[in-house]
């Protein structure tokens, strides 16, 4: 009897600190219950690097960490995800746009001189940047220069004004440029078209140079002081300072241009006067003129101070969850799985009786354990999580049925109660452990093989696994042997119907 | 020698094994089929219908705010409405919009919300998307969208990593039986759950042609559960078979697995009917995202605790024999 005590002890005191565990540290929720935004990122290997190397997913990480704080979202992680992946979540972000636009570019900034003998061809290609990016506002109506670029509703189209570039014009500047038009295309459509590949082109005139977004120790913004356009100033390292000078007083007074090219798009074209011939743009400071509304002047900012990425990524996966979706979730899922339980628990007691009502006693214990764990290491909750989690409770039982039943067989082969009891949880021991061990071993390969999803449920899967094996063993066990220092409760028939007994006679 | 008395029992599996093996038979039969048909059908081209996390692509999900009549909205509109789209507007930074001709428009609870699959979209595109059939749908709650978009490079990877984690699991596991029991039993339980496994499959093969249920993530986890369950349910068949080895050495095989079936039977039928009611639950009253998942489970757990009873067991004294 001392020993049931010291066992019941143990499993109030674990009981009890299990209560406390989930009173201090709340369940951690996924995404997929409590909403947000998570964005998978592929790294991909470029140039001489053929497959990525941990150190490199490690400096593509860090780059990556620095736009996000630039971002500030609240209590986003950023997790690295086998050898080349990286999954970033932001809780309660409804929209990843602004996420995905600032992660997913390179923002390898290129600071380059004109190739002497291009300044006729630079002229035209100018002209007819202007001339698109004029229209193109004006179409997109003056009240999304300073708004996101997706508010501006399909509606703001029908009454744009007189656009200054004839349709004819357009075709021909187009079909000189090589451009095949896809058929059907809206005239906004095939000023971007146009756009891009005007930019392409000058790109294509500048020589190269070793000016990059490498040599910036910091960088700002600034409205400019007419109109609503922002700005994006630089200040270059003492290397880069030099190197920007040497650049601009090659150029000096030659009607030549200095390009500021991002990610191979060229994003502002300027002349340099006669007067830096001497000795270049000194000051180590240089503006981008590029026409930036706000939020984009402010992404560009936050991906020069965090440096170009050492390698390129590619956004794979983005999952957004609406936060009344992930309610509904959990309540409907808690509602099925304590229906579950329930029906569980009265099937227990009406085919088990007595055992059956201490079978439902420890699966209590049982979840109240595995809650304290998840909360414990802790286990991010998601949507299979809780599936793994409803079917780990199954198997839970399993356990004891199987206990029961010997013990039933035992008293039906004329046992005593307490002997039957004994030697059902003996004979029993053999196929539980079996049956635990097999499911843990799948869990162990699940884990170590399987990808996100797969490795949640093995995880909460196999805490149940080890969680069952203890409660069935000794929760059960102890609760039923101290039952049975009652003479009251110490009769078969609170274990099964009289007639399955055999006669005292035989 | 004969001394050793063949105790009482009720049901002899045995006498059943004939009509036992042929219905396992006919139900693998009918999975392939089904699994043919799917790789044959020209909408499929797989053996199972694969949903979004193995194709990629974007999936949009929308609930809409209308109060009494949500039913004026044909998905046929939406997909027009789309098609507009295409030929509409598009911002200087973003890539192309892909052509949206082939998106699917599915309506649920009566117009309520509603769930959309495109090819693959950037978060701007896919926003634009969602506030353009604003206007079709009227206003939306924001807090009950969903949007997923899945590369294509992430499903093979889902693939991969779950075939080969299953692979791996099922030979630690052989390896484990062949330990602790006996070649034939780690043969016989890896056949119960291949028969598992491919009886589930085939359900949702056909579930896929007849009412074009997809499979996802959760149907991969689904499948390597239903194997765990097989393993565990037949093992503890195995070991009370075993038992009697001992105690009833004198008796022929197919006795023993009698006796062994016999007293473990209502064992595994309580214990597959207490594993089912949680996931019927899941079936009546859980969340949509569940429900495919929770069929599957449910499917897999009833043909392996079958197996368990009817297949592995009865399949013993024709290989045990020396």
């Amino acid at each position: 009897m001392a020993r049931q005590q010291g066992w019941i002890a143990l499993i109030l005191a674990l009981a009890i600190a299990a209560a406390a565990l989930l009173f201090s540290f709340p369940l951690k929720l996924g995404l997929d219950l409590r909403g947000g935004s998570q964005l998978m990122l592929q790294v991909l290997p470029a140039g001489a690097v053929r497959s990525v190397q941990p150190e490199q997913l490690e400096a593509v990480k860090e780059v990556l960490e620095r736009r996000i704080n630039g971002l500030g979202v609240a209590e986003s992680t950023l997790q690295t995800v086998g050898n080349d992946q990286l999954v970033l979540q932001l809780p309660g972000e409804q929209d990843p746009t602004r996420a995905a636009n600032v992660l997913g570019s390179t923002a390898l900034l290129e600071f380059k001189a004109q190739r002497p003998g291009t300044e006729q061809e630079m002229q035209g290609l100018l002209q007819l940047k202007r001339q698109a990016t004029a229209v193109l506002n004006r179409l997109k109506g003056p009240s999304s220069a300073n708004s996101e670029p997706t508010s501006s509703g399909l509606d703001q189209q029908s009454k744009a004004p007189q656009p200054e570039i004839k349709a004819e014009e357009l075709a021909r500047a187009l079909t000189q440029l090589g451009v095949n038009v896809p058929a059907g295309s809206s005239e906004q459509q095939q000023l971007e078209l146009l756009l891009g590949v005007v930019n392409q082109r000058i790109v294509a005139l500048y020589e190269p140079s070793d000016l990059s977004g490498r040599d910036l120790v910091s960088a700002g913004r600034q409205q400019q002081q007419s109109g609503s356009a922002w700005d994006v100033t630089l200040s270059f390292s003492r290397e880069g300072g030099e190197k920007f000078a040497d650049l601009t007083r090659s150029i000096a007074g030659t009607g030549r241009l200095l390009g500021i090219v991002l990610d191979g798009r060229s994003i502002s074209e300027a002349s340099v006067g006669p007067e830096f011939k001497a000795a270049g743009i000194s000051g180590g400071g240089a503006t981008i003129t590029g026409n930036f509304t706000a939020d984009e002047a402010r992404d560009l900012e936050v991906q020069l101070r965090g440096g170009s990425l050492p390698l390129p990524v590619k956004i794979i996966e983005v999952r957004t969850v609406g936060p009344s979706l992930g309610a509904e979730n959990i309540r409907t899922s808690l509602a099925a799985g304590l229906t579950g339980l329930a029906l569980v628990g009265v099937f227990m007691i009406v085919v088990y009786r007595l055992p059956g009502l201490v079978a439902v006693l420890s699966l209590s214990l049982y979840a109240l354990f595995n809650l304290a764990v998840y909360a414990l290491i802790p286990v991010t909750l998601t949507l299979p999580g809780i599936a793994g989690f409803i079917l780990s409770i199954g198997m839970a039982v399993d356990a004891n049925v199987l206990i029961f039943e010997r013990i039933k067989e035992e008293l039906r082969s004329g046992n005593t109660l307490i002997r039957s009891i004994e030697t059902g949880f003996s004979l029993a021991l053999s196929s539980i452990l079996d049956g635990h061990v097999t499911g843990l071993i799948s869990c162990i390969a699940l884990f170590a093989l399987g990808t996100g999803l797969v490795k949640g449920f093995a995880v909460t899967l196999a805490i149940g696994l080890v969680l069952s094996l203890f409660t069935a063993l000794t929760c059960t066990r102890t609760i039923l042997r101290v039952l049975m220092a009652y003479p009251s409760l110490r009769r078969p028939a609170n274990f099964l119907s009289m007639q399955q007994l055999p006669a005292r006679s035989s | 020698m004969s001394t050793v008395e063949m105790p009482p029992v009720r049901f002899r599996i045995s006498r059943y094994r004939t009509v036992a093996w042929w219905g396992s038979a006919l139900a693998c039969l009918l999975s392939l089929v089904g699994m043919v048909l799917c790789w044959l059908s020209p909408t499929i081209g797989l053996p199972l219908k694969p949903g979004l996390d193995f194709t990629g692509g974007t999936q949009i999900q929308l609930e809409r705010l209308c109060t009494a009549d949500c039913s004026s909205v044909t998905a046929n509109q939406i997909q027009e409405r789309l098609r507009q789209l295409n030929s509409a507007t598009v911002e200087p930074q973003s890539a192309p919009l892909p052509s949206l001709e082939t998106a699917q428009v599915q309506l649920l609870d009566g117009g309520r919300s509603l769930l959309i699959r495109l090819p693959e979209l950037t978060p701007e595109q896919a926003n634009r998307v969602t506030s353009t059939l604003g206007s079709v749908l009227g206003p939306l709650n924001p807090a009950g969208t969903a949007v997923n978009t899945i590369g294509p490079t992430l499903g093979d990877q889902l693939l991969r990593g779950s075939l080969v984690s299953l692979l791996v699991s099922f030979a630690a596991i052989a390896a484990y039986i062949t330990f602790r029991y006996d070649r034939v039993y780690a043969a016989l339980a890896l056949v119960c759950l291949a028969h598992d496994v491919l009886i589930t499959c085939g359900v949702f093969a056909w579930l896929g042609l007849l009412r074009g249920v997809e499979v996802d993530s959760l149907f991969a986890v689904s499948l390597i559960t239903v194997a765990g369950y097989s393993v565990t349910d037949t093992v503890v068949v195995f070991d009370r078979i075993r038992e009697q080895q001992t105690t009833l050495a004198a008796l022929p095989v197919v006795d023993q697995v009698d006796v062994a079936v016999d007293a473990t039977l209502t064992r595994s039928l309580y214990t597959s009917l207490t594993t089912l009611l949680p996931l019927l639950a899941l079936i009546f009253f859980g969340g949509s995202t569940l429900f495919w998942f929770a069929v599957a489970l449910t499917v897999g757990i009833a043909v392996g605790s079958w197996s368990s009873i009817g297949v592995a067991p009865t399949l013993l004294p024709v290989f045990a024999r020396r």
